[in-house]
């Protein structure tokens, strides 16, 4: 169905209007305030229907031809009142959020909830208006929806207003809303495949300089994993099964690495921190321990998801300042 | 092409309410269009489960084609309100199995109710129009269907949906169907092409009234101002047949009658008419004849009707032909003299006879010239042979040969009221005596609750007028000197013997008018039908002005479209109150309700429930944030749960009650 109206929700003006009237909030309830309607284009068709059976009435003088002119006029404006109330009193919340990799879609929790009897049904909602996800509230009382944004590079994403519209029950009119949740996610640089962490990386709490470069101690085989070094994949066992497997070594559980800016050299800023990223993740899920080194910024050692985030973060939102990199 | 696929619950509907829409208009339609209707459906269905796919473009152009070809050969014609229905409906089908966009499924839903509509060109009765309305109702549910999750797949409720979305429309049209400001028609349109109508027709053959009287369908309805004349009196006059062809009669040319009388231009005939006793007022609604005229008692007025005049003999002639509903009011004179004197270009038409027919009957009539001292007296004595000798009323006469009048007066002497009325006139004619054929209907059956006579098929009746001297036209029935009966209580006591009454009709509910409940039952509903006719069909715009005089005074069409949107917007009002309303809480148990109550008092405080808390949680958190409140707050929050999760027990809804009211005790003395 068209969308009659988006091609002045860009403005600038609109915005700032917009924002006025529905400052971000992390839950945000429907009412006259924020809830818009129009007609759609078949709604434009139906009324051009109208206008033609009204003629035939005209025409040819028939009473009951104009009966049913007048009960689909009826329609249309009762049709404007359900279309309402299928948005008025919705309450939105804002659910958790997950962070994703610059090209990959972060993921938006949002949860609905309706109080008493008033049921909703075929909402939409999303903030890419060509991907709209549905749902209905008609017997549960609150519905948790997953709704993903496009990202195209590192920072602080803030989605911005979310769409959540209605055709229910007719398609004759659209009822819609632009509610900012105030949420935002973090976008972590595009993992850049760099190969082998460079040896001078690895080393001790203290700064101390460990001479092998962690393949000391046969200790196992596990299937391969994209990022596994190729030169401990056991190629032999490929030769033999067709399976990739890569040795693990006993050494690398209790390996520290740093992860330093300095590590390239003739490389941008952006090509770094891919870079950097891709090791981190290859670093936690080999569950090593890991520190970052950038400049200005170091974090100690450590491991775990929450140390993930906390690397994977400041490498996000390097250098990007208050904005988040993201308008 | 997307692979738009329509919702389960739309597609459901639409194949239903397609068929439903269709059914009435087959009777009208090519037969083949029953085999497009379901194969459309069929493929529309087979698409739906993924066995086939839409047909390619070159199909839908052949389809399309072969279809407009076969309306053309079936119509012969495009002209006329049925081809063109029958194309809408063509489209209906094909655009069925031409779904690729949503957009598509629309039009295919506006088709729908466009296609519902042309229905009501074709009748106009309460059956059909309750039919018409339950179409619309599923057409509105696949529409309801098509704009729901597609995991929705509960047809009924959305059936509902629609049910409870028109009746809340209701009221508004009612509004709008009152107060929109009716106006002419902008254009002639083409209308439907002629129907055989059951009904009088423009001529009369020995046989086809006694044909006539097989139906019993509605002729018409009479609202008579004050009471209805006694039933002997109701001598419908429809058209009068003065030419003798055979043995057919039929209508002077009508450019031998001059111009038609209007109230606002007397014919220059009405001059010399003296007018005696009361007025009758009564208006009557016709229904459709695909004729062109009009019934009424004499003597009438002439009639304020678009196109519809007052002939010289007394009869009204509208100008189209009355394809639908028409309602005329009338005032007639039950007495009156009329054309004291005769032309002698008239006299010689009202005494033509072919020449050389029915000799046996022209020998009669000198015979019984003969014997008479004058004219009235001759009149008499041809009714008095009527009456004396073995002349028999009967639906069923046998075939007569050429020459039919005299077969009929001295060989058969049996026949029906045509026969009588005309051998009656040729015996007038061959003596002399001014005489013509009226044709129309007799009688009618009297409905005490409308207050209306309701005139049906078999009240048809052909009687003659003979012309005398100083008197003018005078009315002689023939059939009354044979079987009085039929003129005083109706056909069916005059051929009660022969059980003859609606012979193939065995179901009809006339049949039964011995039979005291359906009588009422049939009353009841004639009088339902009356009503509609009268307000709802017949809601002209002459109509609608003369109601809201009535109401509202003098009005403009400004003032009107002003009251108009007023009332439309005051009713939209009521509804929005009713679907946006905070109905939500009566809804809930009483339970619930005090529990809202409470959560409400505690939201003043400020202290609102979280979305999502439970009261449990709910009274943790507030007897953490105010201790003070904690001993009535658990109070309230167990008297809740257990009476939510303990059988329906009144006790503890009274319980939870005495708990809220001891925890406002409570806030109120903190």
């Amino acid at each position: 169905m068209a969308d009659v109206t988006s091609a002045f929700t860009g403005s600038p003006r609109f915005q700032n209007w917009l924002n006025k009237r529905m400052p971000p909030a992390s839950s945000v309830t429907l009412n006259q305030r924020n809830i818009f309607i129009l007609p759609t284009r078949e709604g434009l068709m139906f009324g051009l229907l109208i206008g033609f059976m009204i003629l035939a009435g005209i025409n040819y003088q028939n009473s009951l031809v104009f009966g049913m002119a007048f009960l689909l006029v009826s329609l249309l404006m009762v049709s404007i009142l359900h279309t309402y109330r299928n948005l008025s009193g919705l309450t939105i919340v804002a659910g958790a959020t997950h962070s994703a990799f610059a090209g990959e879609d972060a993921e938006y929790t949002v949860i609905l909830n309706r109080l008493g009897a008033r049921t909703y049904e075929a909402l939409l909602l999303g903030w890419n208006p060509e991907l709209l996800q549905g749902a209905d509230l008609i017997e549960d009382e609150e519905v948790t929806l997953k709704l993903f944004v496009e990202t195209s590079r590192r920072g602080r994403l803030n989605p911005g207003r979310m769409l959540i519209q209605t055709y229910y029950p007719v398609g004759l009119f659209r009822a819609w809303s632009w509610v900012d949740l105030d949420v935002s996610s973090i976008v972590y640089p595009r993992p850049i495949h760099a190969g082998a962490i460079p040896s001078s990386s690895a080393m001790s709490d203290e700064g101390e300089l460990i001479q092998k470069e962690g393949v000391d101690d046969f200790f196992g085989l596990r299937t391969y994993q994209d990022g596994d070094p190729l030169n401990h994949v056991a190629w032999k066992s490929y030769a033999r099964s067709e399976e990739l497997l890569t040795k693990q070594f006993a050494a690398l559980a209790d390996r520290r690495v740093w992860l330093d800016w300095q590590f390239f050299t003739g490389v941008d800023t952006e090509a770094r921190l891919g870079r950097l990223c891709f090791w981190v993740v290859q670093l936690d899920s080999s569950n090593d321990e890991y520190g970052l080194r950038l400049p200005g910024v170091e974090i100690h050692p450590g491991r775990g998801p929450a140390h993930r985030e906390k690397v994977l973060t400041t490498l996000a939102l390097f250098e990007l300042g208050e904005t988040g990199g993201y308008p | 092409m997307t692979g738009f696929q329509i919702p389960r619950n739309s597609l459901a509907w639409m194949l239903v309410a397609q068929i439903a829409v269709v059914l009435p208009h087959f009777p009208r339609l090519p037969y083949w269009t029953i085999a497009l209707c379901i194969g459309c459906s069929l493929w529309r269905v087979m698409v739906f489960r993924g066995r086939w796919s839409y047909p390619g473009r070159w199909t839908k152009a052949l389809l399309v084609l072969l279809g407009v070809i076969g309306l053309a050969f079936g119509y012969g014609t495009f002209l006329g309100l049925d081809p063109w229905v029958g194309l809408l409906i063509m489209m209906f089908m094909l655009k069925l199995i031409e779904m690729h966009h949503q957009r598509d499924a629309y039009i295919v839903i506006l088709l729908g109710y466009f296609v519902a509509l042309t229905q009501f060109l074709y009748n106009q009765g309460i059956p059909s129009s309750l039919y018409i309305y339950l179409c619309v109702t599923m057409i509105t549910a696949a529409l309801i269907g098509l704009n729901q999750t597609r995991t929705h797949l509960k047809p009924i409720q959305t059936f509902k949906k629609a049910t409870v979305l028109l009746l809340q429309a209701m009221p508004l049209m009612i509004a709008l169907f009152i107060l929109f400001p009716r106006i002419a028609p902008l254009w002639t349109v083409p209308l439907q092409t002629d129907v055989a109508r059951t009904g009088v027709g423009d001529t009369m053959t020995p046989g086809n009234i006694a044909l006539l009287t097989q139906s019993d369908e509605l002729a018409f309805r009479a609202t008579f101002e004050g009471s209805a004349p006694v039933f002997s009196q109701l001598y419908w006059r429809g058209l009068v047949l003065s030419r003798l062809e055979g043995e057919t009669w039929s209508q002077e040319d009508p450019g031998l009658y001059g111009r038609l009388a209007r109230p606002n231009q007397p014919g220059p005939w009405q001059d010399n008419m003296t007018l005696l006793g009361d007025q009758v007022k009564y208006s009557v609604i016709l229904e459709p004849t695909n004729r062109n005229f009009l019934f009424s008692l004499t003597m009438p007025e002439p009639i304020s009707k678009e196109g519809v005049g007052l002939v010289r003999d007394f009869r009204f002639y509208s100008f189209r032909k009355i394809r639908s509903k028409l309602r005329y009011e009338v005032s007639s004179w039950l007495q009156y003299r009329s054309d004291v004197e005769l032309s002698p270009f008239w006299r010689y038409r009202y005494t033509l006879l072919p020449e050389s027919s029915n000799p046996r009957a022209r020998q009669l009539s000198a015979r019984l010239r003969a014997g008479s001292s004058d004219e009235m007296d001759y009149i008499r004595n041809v009714l008095r042979m009527y009456n004396l000798q073995e002349f028999v009323y009967t639906l069923s006469p046998p075939v007569l040969g050429s020459d039919s009048i005299d077969s009929f007066l001295l060989d058969s002497k049996r026949g029906f009221c045509e026969h009588y009325a005309g051998s009656f006139t040729f015996l007038m004619r061959a003596a002399g005596i001014p005489a013509r054929v009226v044709v129309g209907y007799q009688g009618g059956e009297y409905n005490r609750i409308g207050n209306y006579v309701e005139v049906r098929q078999f009240d048809a009746h052909a009687w003659t007028e003979v012309w005398q001297p100083g008197q003018g036209w005078l009315r002689v029935d023939p059939t009354s000197a044979v079987a009085p009966e039929r003129i005083e209580s109706g056909l069916e006591s005059a051929i009660d013997d022969e059980d003859s009454f609606l012979a193939n009709l065995p179901l009809s509910w006339m049949k039964y008018r011995q039979t005291l409940w359906i009588t009422e039952i049939r009353l009841q509903l004639s009088a339902i039908g009356h009503y509609w006719d009268s307000w709802v069909v017949g809601y002209t715009p002459g109509m609608q002005m003369s109601l809201l005089t009535r109401y509202l005074g003098d009005f403009d069409r400004q003032k009107l479209g002003l009251i108009m949107l007023l009332t439309f917007f005051s009713l939209l009002g009521i509804v929005a109150f009713i679907v946006l309303g905070k109905r939500s809480h009566k809804k809930l148990m009483a339970v619930d309700r005090n529990y809202l109550r409470y959560c409400h008092y505690l939201e003043k405080q400020g202290l609102p429930r979280q979305i999502g808390e439970g009261p449990e949680d709910f009274a943790g958190r507030v007897c953490a944030l105010k201790p003070e409140l904690a001993v009535v707050v658990n109070a309230v929050t167990d008297a809740y749960v257990e009476a939510n999760y303990a059988a329906n027990n009144p006790s503890d809804v009274r319980r939870l009650r005495r708990a809220i009211r001891g925890f406002r005790l409570k806030t109120l003395s903190i």
